[in-house]
């Protein structure tokens, strides 16, 4: 029947031009066997060469990790994972930690380039092209005009390259994978793993401190100002695979960074679920600027598969005059449940917190974030953008608290959320917590959904409906668009129009 | 988080749970009641609820509850003045309803005690959710109250003030009223005492088509009792409903509205006032359900903490997916006054319709400086400048009701809070 | 170039009936006024040109250069050479006034099958027509409408209107809220789009925009229906002695 062929072709259609990294790529894997055991954890560990007391730290986790159950206040309802039928170690074969980009798996730099991730340091010292946007734009205050960016690539369980590390080592900046952070630098990655998200934390962390694989590391040294963008890209691509990766970044008294964090999965029928654990140190008058723009793959137009997305993320302003700031794109994952937060521990210490979630088909967003003002005249801004279509859930879950000897502590909260069609769900769950007659806290949200005022105008100036809607939705999120380094900025605003495809009906 | 915990029972549970045994024979009702009574001592022998349950997260009844006094035949209050003067009043004194009723044209009331007997109100007792600790406690144990139904036109020119009235021991009421379609009314619900009780009460009230009711409960329990409460509305058609909340007192204080449109064109205010003081802790939690298209609510709450007081407001809007064109609007300021004091605020939206107009907002503050100087600046004195600045932070949300008669009458009761904790 | 043949058109929502069987022709390279009293349905009329959902055709017919565009959606018909200058222009937060203007006009391009401009010739376009309307570019980095005062919003209507070259030019009241030079510039903008392959509707409540702006005909609209129409003098006459006369003789 043409009217079932008819609807089979645009449902494909959908799916692929929605998500265009869902492709797979075969190659060569060294995987642990299903489940997870203290002898998965001594496998883990022992095929990346560790010392015993990471060991040691891992089964610490491990053994905490099973006397805990599984969340269950978050706005989000999936099945029940089991936790053995997973593999917790997957690395293509060709890489007993590839030195130089010489030794990678050639099929590997292949899904990189169709990725647009470039790993070629010669391809990007040529310059990222300039899109025509930026040309009449007011110039950004972004530091890094060069478009320079250095690479981590984790693929799966491991680390497959790290470019420009010869030029950051100069400059005194180690960024380098943890695996190799925890066999060359022990005695940073000692000090501070796990002093912002304890193995005890939750659920999803301490399973994440028992059998994490890699990630990023990086380290800058006082007065340093990191002289490039640092970018983390993540792709998970085996079967039944989870990945736990665990990034460590510390910005010594007066030093600067700013890193960028990307995700794709291959689209696949069953979920894949992705635990990492971030940690971040600002000690006195440092500043460190997150930026992760998430598309794992979302599942499809009917909700099967995609990514189930537990994140736990955390900065320590440990230092006086330190600041931590967070910027997230979300626009992929069936579900994302994940709270980038900050401690503003340090007086005069400050965070931020910028957030598009962008949700469509069967999506369900639990994200925001936690102030927790300790220091005196500590301040933090929230700025979330929800949008929520199809059939999916938005939630917006943050937590600002100013204990009793936070003086001065200060707060400004805006969340907006933005509907489009009629059935799907957008939440605001705020919590403020007052423990100091000094602090101010404001706190603003909004619900509404895209003035048919608005779209009427648009499309008269001849611009299609879907397009209409994208352009008022880049508009709605400008504000957190604008936190991010250029070449992320126009990348995010595309991929927010292609999350949005379909959503009209 | 999240460790495995086998709760041993406390001792309020346990004493709970033994006066049930105890009440059980004194208690009124046909078999409905009393099977209703049972499923409620079920729950409370589940455990009070902890910060873990998402909806007392603020206030850990399990944990803040740590004793709960005996019931205390003796005890005997007597009936005091109404708030408004002129009010019609229909006391609860001990939790014992009076068997003398008033008599108003278009006003039938009947005493709650009777229609536990008859089985009447069994429906009514149901628990609104699965964390309904309050409805709980107060279906097992509740004795009297009263039922009043205002016939459908009548429009009343005088408030009718429900006194609940403790001097010690525990009382359980429960307040019905039904409002007639196109009936006007103002309804008082005075909840104060002397003693170190622990009271639950609850209240239920259903509006018909186009009636009109201004509601305002005025709690001034002493600082030693324990005030559980909830307040029940249904909204019908073109009905409007504006509640108002005074909390100024109590030691453990557990105020939950919780309010259903169920008519198009159905129109809430809820506006509230908690002065809290001394070594207490007061919670407002407000579910708010818009169920159909075309309704509208406001909520202002204003809060002023002093001492070692802790103040929560929870205020949640659920929008379902049929209830477009829903205007909804929640604000909850707080001056916190005290280093010792704190107060947490929790507004949620949860949005399942498109076209809607839904926002909220909460400040946490100090006085504004700018107007302190002002005054100051005018000659007044930095304290008398300050009470100025807090009286007329909260005298603001009572201006709001365009009574002359019921806005003097608050703010005298604002006034008294003001020379006792001044 | 447009024919409306006994229109009528309702409000969706209660089902009003705004438009009652009107009719209305206007050749190529024509100004036409369409006056009228206040909710004669002047503007719904200039809504229902441009497509706008709220309203529905129960009966009749708009043709466009011969073809009905009923069925077109608002993108399409703007696409296909309609501009209405809208009264109130609407604000849309967030977005730049310029990343609007090259989306618009590139659409224009693309229904025409022409590659989209490159950046320096859609400046230059851009800050010529800028110039020409006494306009600072200042203000077209800001959000779109977005804090314009009431002149800047017609004014950025004008300019949006000269970029994307329409052929049916609809203006909605474009004269209210401009003091004397802004009119004037506003008039000299429309007036410098006159040409023989276009054709421009003002719909006007005063005859104040039609010392400027020059019509060829002027037609009054009272209660959904053309009930009078003549040359540029019936709108002195307008002006002079009011809607009732003419409204009497129609009665």
């Amino acid at each position: 029947m043409p009217a079932v062929q008819d609807t089979i072709d645009r449902v494909r259609k959908i799916d692929v031009d929605q998500y265009k990294y869902g492709f797979q790529t075969e190659i060569a894997m060294d995987k642990a066997p299903k489940g997870l055991s203290e002898d998965i954890i001594r496998f883990i560990s022992a095929k990346k060469d560790e010392p015993s007391w990471m060991l040691e730290w891992r089964l610490g986790a491990y053994r905490r990790w099973v006397t805990l159950d599984e969340p269950k206040w978050a706005r989000v309802h999936y099945p029940k994972i089991d936790f053995q039928d997973l593999h917790y170690y997957a690395a293509p074969k060709s890489t007993p930690g590839p030195t130089s980009l010489s030794d990678v798996d050639p099929e590997l730099l292949r899904v990189y380039e169709k990725l647009g991730i470039p790993l070629k340091e010669q391809e990007i010292l040529a310059g990222v092209q300039k899109t025509d946007v930026s040309e009449f734009e007011e110039a950004s205050d972004n530091v890094y005009k060069s478009g320079r960016v250095a690479v981590d690539a984790v693929f799966d369980s491991v680390s497959v390259v790290t470019t420009f590390k010869k030029e950051l080592a100069q400059a005194g900046v180690i960024f380098c994978s943890i695996s190799e952070a925890i066999r060359e630098h022990p005695e940073l990655v000692k000090k501070y793993l796990g002093s912002v998200v304890p193995t005890s934390d939750n659920f999803y962390a301490t399973l994440n401190s028992a059998v994490f694989t890699d990630g990023s590391f990086v380290f800058v040294p006082k007065g340093v100002r990191c002289p490039m963008e640092l970018s983390t890209y993540f792709r998970m691509n085996e079967k039944n695979t989870g990945q736990f990766e665990r990034t460590l970044i510390i910005a010594e008294e007066g030093a600067y960074v700013s890193y960028l964090e990307g995700c794709t999965a291959p689209q696949r029928d069953e979920n894949q679920l992705h635990a990492a654990v971030v940690e971040l140190i600002a000690l006195d008058d440092a500043e460190i600027k997150y930026s992760t723009v998430q598309n794992w793959y979302p599942g499809d137009a009917e909700g099967k598969g995609g990514i189930y997305n537990f994140v736990t993320k955390r900065g320590d302003c440990r230092g006086d005059r330190s600041k931590i700031s967070w910027t997230q794109v979300e626009t992929g994952s069936a579900i994302t449940w994940k709270y980038p937060s900050c401690i503003l521990r340090g007086d005069d210490s400050s965070g931020e917190f910028y957030s598009i979630a962008v949700s469509n088909g069967y999506q369900q967003v639990d994200s925001g974030t936690k102030m927790i003002h300790l220091g005196k005249n500590t301040s933090s801004r929230i700025i979330s953008k929800g949008i929520a279509a199809g059939f999916s859930q938005n939630t917006y879950r943050g937590q600002v608290s100013a204990h009793r000897k936070a003086t001065n502590a200060r707060n400004f909260t805006n969340c907006d959320s933005l509907l489009i069609g009629d059935q799907c769900g957008a939440h605001t769950v705020p919590y403020m917590e007052a423990k100091n007659a000094t602090a101010q806290f404001e706190h603003e949200a909004t619900t509404s959904k895209i003035s048919e005022d608005q779209k009427f105008y648009v499309m008269q100036r001849g611009i299609p409906e879907e397009e209409a809607i994208a352009l008022i939705v880049n508009g709605f999120v400008k504000d957190v668009i604008q936190q991010l380094p250029m070449e992320f900025a126009v990348e995010a605003q595309k991929l927010i129009g292609i999350s949005l495809e379909g959503s009209v009906g | 988080m999240n460790i495995h915990t086998i709760p041993q029972r406390t001792p309020a549970e346990t004493a709970l749970i033994d006066a049930f045994s105890d009440r059980l024979s004194l208690l009124p009702g046909d078999g409905k009641v009393m099977l209703k009574r049972d499923d409620a001592i079920e729950a409370i022998k589940s455990g009070l609820p902890t910060r873990r349950i998402e909806s007392w997260h603020y206030t850990d009844l399990r944990r803040l509850l740590t004793s709960v006094p005996d019931f205390d035949p003796a005890a005997a209050p007597k009936a005091i003045a109404p708030v408004v003067e002129g009010s019609a009043v229909l006391p609860v004194l001990n939790g014992v309803s009076s068997a003398k009723l008033p008599d108003i044209e278009g006003i039938a009331v009947q005493r709650l005690s009777e229609k536990l007997t008859d089985g009447s109100i069994a429906p009514g007792l149901d628990p609104y959710g699965a964390d309904d600790a309050i409805g709980a406690l107060n279906t097992a144990f509740v004795a009297d109250g009263y039922f009043v139904d205002i016939a459908d036109g009548t429009e009343l020119d005088k408030p009718i003030e429900l006194q609940n009235l403790q001097s010690g021991g525990q009382t359980h009421v429960r307040l019905g009223v039904r409002v007639g379609a196109g009936a006007k009314a103002v309804i008082v619900e005075r909840q104060t005492g002397e003693g170190a009780a622990l009271v639950s009460s609850v209240s239920q009230l259903l509006l018909d088509e186009g009636a009109d009711v201004t509601w305002l409960i005025v709690q001034e329990q002493p600082d030693t009792a324990t005030h559980l409460a909830q307040f029940k509305a249904h909204l019908g058609k073109d009905s409007k409903l504006t509640l108002f909340v005074m909390n100024a007192g109590g030691k453990l204080v557990r105020q939950e509205i919780v309010v259903k449109t169920t008519g198009e064109g159905a129109d809430f205010t809820l506006r509230g006032i908690n002065l809290l003081a001394g070594d207490t802790h007061t919670d407002v939690t407000m579910v708010l359900d818009h169920t159909v298209p075309h309704t509208a609510s406001t909520e202002v709450i204003r809060n002023v903490v002093t001492g070692r007081a802790r103040g929560v407001f929870q205020g949640r809007i659920n929008v379902h997916q049929y209830a477009q064109k829903t205007n909804a609007k929640m604000a909850c300021n707080t001056l916190l006054l005290s280093d010792d004091g704190e107060f947490s605020t929790k507004p949620e939206l949860e949005i399942f319709a498109d076209d809607v107009v839904c926002g909220h907002g909460a400040t946490v503050t100090e006085i504004d400086h700018d107007h302190l100087f002002y005054l100051m600046a005018r000659g007044i004195d930095e304290k008398t400048a300050r009470g100025f600045l807090v009286k007329a932070f909260v005298a603001e949300v009572i201006e709001e009701l365009d009574d002359e008669a019921i806005v003097e009458a608050l703010e005298a009761r604002l006034d008294d809070w003001f020379v006792a904790h001044g | 170039m447009l024919e409306i043949k006994n229109l009528h058109a309702r409000i969706v929502d209660d089902g009003t009936e705004i438009i009652r069987g009107l009719n209305l022709t206007v050749r190529a390279g024509e100004v036409a006024a369409i006056m009228g009293p206040n909710g004669s349905g002047k503007s719904t009329l200039s809504y229902i040109l441009a497509g706008r959902e709220d309203y529905e055709v129960t009966e009749g017919d708009i043709l466009y250069n011969g073809e009905s565009i009923l069925e077109m959606d608002p993108a399409e018909r703007a696409t296909s050479g309609i501009f209405l200058a809208f009264q109130y222009p609407m604000e849309i937060p967030g977005v730049a006034t310029m990343e609007f203007l090259k989306v618009a006009m590139n659409e224009q391009r693309k229904a025409r099958g022409e590659e989209p401009l490159k950046i320096p010739e859609f400046l230059k376009r851009v800050k010529d027509a800028a110039a020409s309307l006494n306009m600072d570019m200042a203000m077209l980095k800001r959000p779109l409408n977005v804090g314009f005062s009431g002149g800047e919003k017609k004014r950025a209507e004008i300019l949006q209107m000269k970029l994307l070259e329409p052929k049916l030019c609809v203006l909605d009241e474009t004269d209210s809220g401009l003091d004397i030079d802004a009119l004037k510039i506003v008039a000299d903008g429309v007036n410098a789009l006159r040409s023989p392959d276009r054709a421009i509707v003002v719909i006007t409540h005063y005859q104040r925009l039609l010392q400027y702006i020059v019509p060829d005909t002027v037609h009054v609209l009272y209660r959904g229906q053309v009930i009078k129409s003549g040359d540029k003098s019936l709108a002195l006459d307008l002006e002079a002695n009011g809607y009732a006369g003419v409204i009497g003789q129609a009665a």
